[in-house]
């Protein structure tokens, strides 16, 4: 009796920790997340130093109370660029999902009502875009039409655009035979009217993780870009251009890199943290009836 | 009956069980509370009530397959009289995968779609230790046989979705049957079976529990099956047993009010009347005309058929306020039916007439039947949307709480979202989206076949009230022949793909000329003439 009565306490302490988990790890990452979103506000309005003015007298200086970050190799104030770099990096991550997701919304969502040879052919291209190493892509693209940064982000949008179509389509298809869409059809609702607000919704539990990883590797994608020089252009700081600046000078001036690394490490955990919490909150089983 | 007089005459005994879910609103709520039941050895034990009411979690109690949120708050369940409850968990594990089976409710989703039937049924034998190839497929062979497969050499090979819901129960059968358990539980097996079906489940169920000892615990809310099937019965509500006793006794003499009005709405006796619904009036035009239509589902891209017909050369006149019923065995094209009227679906050859009517649709799922991301105002403002009906604030209010008490659902409801009702409820949701636009024609796909006896009584009732108010003529599939017998003026019996027969219920039901009909009804007369069963 006693015994059944500690099994059943572990099992139900393991449902509370689950939720727990998912909870804890929600607010850990909105902590980080904020804090990267607070330097953001306030680079708006107030920056120790102008980010861009470079300083000869005042070259690779370590921590100070007058550089609080130190100086780079040309003079200009870490703490400075690193405000003025999240300004970029939080556009070119948000502008970019945003395209990847109207792409991949009009692509999963049709393909997945429609069907048939519709829904073959938006698979292929969205496969044969899958095919190629997304950098590459991107890569190619700001080549080709020149490495200005609303390049960066409709090339980062159309390469993200394929794993956004994926999710939806196969939610769509698992959806669109359910009793209520058919009900819709027969009312004669409008086939868009039925993608987004009768079928959409339903979607979303699977859509915001997803959305919130492509986030994070979205700003990975475009620190590649800007430390392969096809980002974000000089002057303007973003993190990756700034990790690229810094790497002949490890050795010798290791803040340019700690600074940088460490918010670039603050805002992708923090969204993968939020993800993790999303996805176990909202995947919690049934209810019992 | 008892076998082994030398251990206890009971295989199941519960004491004083009693059961919690945690909940939010709640704290703890009770599901089972102080439920005492035994089970005697070889007999076929029925539990009925109506959903909710704690049929299925007594059933996971005695199997150890309680959810984990799950809280044992007191009492004890012996099985051969050993406590379940008190053995660790392993040992408990072994007994149980020897001695109970259990079957469950949905066939299609609980055979694994990626074996063959033979690795399937293999799976069983292989975890508990026979080894031996050769063994296992003579062991399966055999099995199949038992189970009514004329040739069980060609089901072994097969994958779950090319047999039919009443083949797959019986694979299942043949699984749990397989270890030769001692205890098999059945939770609803038949509540997704037409008829017919029903009735060869049933009689399986009963001639092995006699020819292999299997003493069986049937969970239904069909009175009818457990009537027809049960040599006890035991009634729950709310978690507690309100009487038990020979199936044949409780069934005709009730003694408590509750079971009493479990018979009543079982048989919708309290519903029904002769003018229950209107009577047509064959010289009126017809509200629909379909003459020589076949319809069917797109053959694929590079196939050499275009269309792969399900139904064809249907041809039938509906007129106001006409029930119409439609019946047949599962498969026959009923929904295709149904698809093609509403028009889901085009038809590939013959004509449909629809004399500028709207239609409204009710389906079978109460489950699915309403968008779980809208709340029901949403659901009953987007008909009108739909339809383009412009209306003032104040005629949209007037409307919504008029069709909400229509429908005798609370007006607060309509901020609820669908999963804060009940199945009964959403079906009545659903019928209040067909009633805003004021149908002449409502098209109801089995609406009554997952529903508890009372919540269907409450939705047919409602149905009534609809075809007196607004002239409605309701088009009513069903394979449910007592409910069809009883409301419908006309009746059609399809059998694969075309209506084999058709007339005035009565003349249909008196002298079925078709081979379709007569099974139909046998099943029906089997499920209602059966001693047991309420006179």
């Amino acid at each position: 009796m006693a015994d059944r009565k500690a099994k059943l306490s572990t099992s139900k302490v393991n449902v509370k920790l689950t939720s727990d988990l998912g909870r804890i790890s929600f607010v850990v990452g909105a902590c980080m997340l904020g804090f990267v979103f607070l330097v953001f506000l306030i680079s708006v309005f107030y920056t120790p130093y102008n980010p861009n003015m470079t300083d000869a007298s005042n070259i690779l200086k370590a921590p100070s109370f007058e550089h609080l970050f130190g100086t780079d190799h040309l003079g200009r104030d870490v703490l400075s660029r690193i405000m003025s770099a999240s300004k970029y990096t939080i556009f070119v991550s948000f502008a970019g999902i945003a395209i990847a997701l109207v792409l991949g919304m009009l692509m999963g969502l049709t393909a997945g009502y429609w069907g048939g040879i519709y829904d073959k052919a938006i698979m292929l291209l969205s496969n044969s875009i899958m095919c190629f190493p997304g950098i590459l892509l991107a890569l190619v693209a700001v080549a080709v039409f020149g490495s200005s940064m609303l390049n960066v982000v409709f090339a980062l949008g159309i390469v993200f655009s394929p794993s956004f179509a994926r999710v939806l389509r196969t939610g769509t298809i698992a959806i669109s035979n359910r009793e209520y869409i058919l009900h819709a059809k027969i009312l004669k609702v409008n086939p868009f009217r039925i993608m987004v607000v009768h079928i959409l919704p339903n979607l979303l539990t699977a859509l915001i993780p997803a959305v919130v990883i492509g986030l994070a590797n979205m700003t990975l994608f475009e620190s590649a870009m800007s430390f392969l020089g096809l980002g974000v252009q000089p002057p303007a700081a973003s993190y990756g251009k700034m990790l690229s600046d810094a790497q002949s000078y490890v050795t010798t001036s290791p803040w340019l890199i700690v600074f940088p690394a460490f918010m670039l490490i603050l805002y992708i955990l923090g969204l993968y943290f939020i993800s993790e919490g999303v996805r176990i909150c909202t995947s919690r089983g049934g209810t019992i009836e | 009956m008892n076998k082994s007089s030398s251990k206890s005459v009971n295989i199941i005994e519960i004491k004083d069980f009693s059961l919690c879910f945690p909940s939010k609103t709640e704290g703890m709520k009770p599901v089972l509370n102080k439920l005492n039941l035994s089970i005697k050895r070889g007999s076929i034990f029925g539990v009925i009530g109506n959903s909710g009411c704690g049929k299925t979690m007594t059933a996971m109690s005695i199997a150890s397959l309680l959810p984990k949120e799950a809280s044992i708050q007191g009492g004890d369940i012996l099985f051969n009289g050993q406590s379940l409850l008190s053995m660790d968990p392993h040992s408990r594990r072994l007994l149980l995968g020897d001695k109970i089976g259990v079957i469950f409710q949905e066939p299609m989703s609980a055979l694994d779609p990626l074996m063959r039937i033979e690795a399937a049924l293999g799976e069983v034998l292989i975890s508990h230790g026979v080894k031996d190839k050769n063994e296992i497929r003579s062991k399966i062979m055999e099995m199949l046989k038992v189970v009514g497969f004329k040739n069980p050499d060609a089901i072994l090979n097969r994958y779950p979705h090319q047999l039919s819901g009443g083949q797959r129960q019986r694979i299942l059968i043949a699984g749990a049957a397989l270890l030769k358990p001692s205890l098999l539980i059945c939770d609803e097996p038949t509540s997704a079976l037409d008829t017919v079906t029903t009735i060869s489940i049933l009689e399986l169920l009963r001639s092995m529990s006699i020819s292999m000892g299997i003493t069986m615990l049937f969970i239904s809310h069909d009175l009818n099956v457990v009537g027809c099937f049960c040599d006890y019965v035991a009634v729950m509500k709310d978690g507690a047993i309100i009487e038990k006793g020979i199936t044949s006794r409780v069934l005709r003499s009730p003694q408590t009010p509750y079971t009493l009005s479990l018979l009543r709405k079982s048989r919708l006796d309290n519903v029904l009347s002769n003018d229950f619904f209107l009577k047509p009036n064959y010289s009126e035009t017809p509200l629909l005309e379909v003459s020589n239509m076949s319809s069917g589902y797109d053959g694929r891209l590079f196939s050499r058929q275009k269309h792969a017909n399900v139904i064809h050369d249907i041809s039938f006149k509906m007129y106001p306020k006409e029930v119409l019923g439609v019946i047949g065995g599962s498969g026959c094209g009923k929904t295709t039916l149904a698809k093609t009227i509403c028009g889901l679906l085009t038809p590939t050859a013959g004509t449909m007439l629809l004399n500028d009517v709207i239609i409204g649709v009710v389906f079978q799922d109460p489950a699915s039947c309403l968008n779980p991301s809208h709340n029901i105002l949403w659901h009953l403002l987007e008909p009108l949307k739909a339809k383009k009906i412009k209306l003032s604030k104040l005629e949209t209010r007037e409307l919504l709480i008029a069709t909400m008490k229509e429908v005798n659902l609370k007006p607060s409801y309509l901020l609820r979202y669908p999963h804060q009702l009940s199945g009964g409820q959403r079906q009545r949701v659903a019928i209040a989206m067909c009633l805003i636009l004021k149908p002449k024609l409502i098209i109801a796909d089995e609406p009554f076949s997952s529903l508890d006896a009372s919540s269907a009584a409450n939705v047919l009732s409602l149905l009534s009230s609809i075809n007196h108010k607004y002239n409605t003529a309701i088009l009513l599939i069903s394979h449910n022949l007592h409910i069809v017998s009883k409301v419908a003026s006309r009746v059609m019996v399809m059998d694969s793909g075309t209506i084999v027969e058709s007339g005035q219920l009565s003349e249909v039901f008196a002298s079925p000329s078709s081979q379709a009909a007569k099974d139909l009804l046998e099943a029906e007369r089997k499920l209602n003439s059966n001693p047991n069963a309420l006179s």
